[in-house]
């Protein structure tokens, strides 16, 4: 599958700046090599096809009209448009007032295929950029309760109260979680950049 | 507090920033400084380069193919099998030199995938042999074959006819993923007048319909694939969907 070789960061950002340069071809690639990465991850938030695609719709016309902006982030090209995407999510998500069904096993399966995906090689199912690997072995590192926290927050944009509550847990306990393990995220993922 | 001289606050609050928990007035004034303070985006992009490849752990699903056509038409893109509605498409298609160039290039791939369908399809494809007729030329008169690629030219589906059952049999050698509320519709296009809906086509499997009489190589160019509404176009005699699939109708 050609998207396996074109989640490379290089070739991202060679097509990103076309695209600042409104090169409908290399938008035509950047699509073809990023859009079930982005589907996904759109899916999964909003759970509801429908509001998926219109989602996806949203940040790649986003994409194309920003793309000048691109450089002005300093991020990884794949970091800037899942944050588009992410932020279209929310947004759609706070307009339909849609209520998501919150499933925390899911995220942990997620990153234990991840973690395999990262070690192991097998990357049929699950095509990884070299950051996502590092961060999937810094994740399973984490004690699960840590990890899944993190996890609500990201995926559902919940706030330290919201996530308390997913929990069942004091609020404290939730805030010092969340900041140990970013804490221990950031430690982790600088050892593995040192080597 | 000078939060800009503090790096560790600086960090952790870019943190929670990224993450999503930083909420209300906190993020606001945060947001606030990312606009001034160089640093703030340095620190925030950081961030957002070691948690956003969390969004990677979740499997890719291909999104259906009208999406792109919908971003295309929006942004008034200029690009191949983009102009599916206007009315001149159907010439267009017949007359578009990078789609027959393109089956050129996927040639060797139909090639192999003829010989793998004529092998399992053998008994249907080629009738017994009537009384005083060369083989080859009862071959050569029964049986057409298309093979559809997509605008990549990457090739998705075999339609292969037999004249002599009136069957078309359309193999999916590419299993595509479809919403639950669309169908693929199989069309042939006439070197002259509107394209004829030949029938429903199974994304993943195989199947057979009925091959209409005036549909031989010699009166249709061309078969193609919409993406249409569950159970096909409206109208018979045009989609209603974009063209996904197309190929040349073919005697063999």
């Amino acid at each position: 599958m050609a998207t396996l070789s074109t989640l490379d960061p290089q070739q991202l950002k060679i097509w990103l700046a076309a695209v600042a340069s409104k090169d409908a071809q290399a938008f035509r690639h950047l699509y073809d090599s990023t859009s079930s990465k982005l589907f996904g991850f759109a899916l999964r938030i909003l759970t509801k096809r429908e509001l998926a695609e219109e989602v996806l719709q949203e940040s790649f016309v986003s994409v194309w009209n920003n793309a000048g902006s691109y450089q002005a982030s300093l991020a990884a090209p794949m970091t800037w448009m899942t944050t588009i995407v992410r932020n279209k999510a929310f947004d759609l998500l706070r307009r339909v007032d849609h209520a998501v069904e919150i499933d925390a096993d899911t995220f942990e399966k997620d990153v234990m295929n991840a973690m395999e995906s990262a070690d192991a090689g097998p990357l049929a199912a699950l095509q990884l950029s070299d950051d996502a690997k590092g961060l999937a072995r810094c994740m399973t590192r984490l004690e699960g309760l840590h990890r899944q926290a993190i996890a609500l927050a990201f995926f559902h944009d919940l706030s330290h109260s919201e996530v308390a509550e997913q929990l069942k847990l004091p609020i404290g306990t939730v805030k010092t979680w969340i900041r140990r393990g970013l804490d221990r995220l950031r430690m982790c993922l600088q050892k593995t950049e040192g080597t | 507090m000078n939060i800009i001289g503090n790096e560790r606050m600086l960090d952790k609050l870019a943190a929670e920033y990224v993450l999503g928990t930083l909420k209300g007035g906190a993020r606001r004034r945060f947001e606030g400084l990312w606009q001034t303070e160089p640093q703030v985006r340095r620190i925030t992009a950081q961030w957002q380069d070691r948690l956003h490849p969390i969004a990677q752990f979740t499997p890719a699903v291909t999104p259906p193919p009208q999406l792109w056509q919908a971003i295309a038409s929006r942004l008034k893109l200029q690009a191949a099998g983009t102009t599916a509605r206007k009315p001149s498409f159907w010439r267009g298609l017949r007359d578009d030199l990078g789609f027959w160039r393109g089956l050129g290039m996927a040639s060797t791939a139909l090639a192999t995938i003829l010989i793998a369908v004529l092998a399992t399809r053998a008994p249907g494809i080629l009738p017994g042999n009537p009384a005083g007729t060369p083989t080859d030329t009862a071959i050569s008169q029964t049986s057409y074959v298309a093979m559809l690629a997509d605008d990549r030219a990457q090739p998705v589906a075999v339609v292969t006819g037999d004249e002599r059952n009136h069957r078309l049999t359309v193999k999916v050698v590419l299993p595509q993923t479809i919403a639950a509320d669309r169908s693929l519709e199989l069309w042939a296009v006439p070197k002259s007048g509107p394209p004829r809906s030949l029938g429903l086509v199974d994304a993943s499997g195989s199947v057979s319909l009925q091959l209409p009489a005036n549909t031989t190589p010699q009166t249709v160019a061309l078969l193609a694939i919409s993406l249409e509404p569950k159970g096909g176009s409206p109208n018979h005699n045009a989609p209603s969907g974009p063209i996904v699939y197309k190929g040349a109708w073919l005697q063999i």
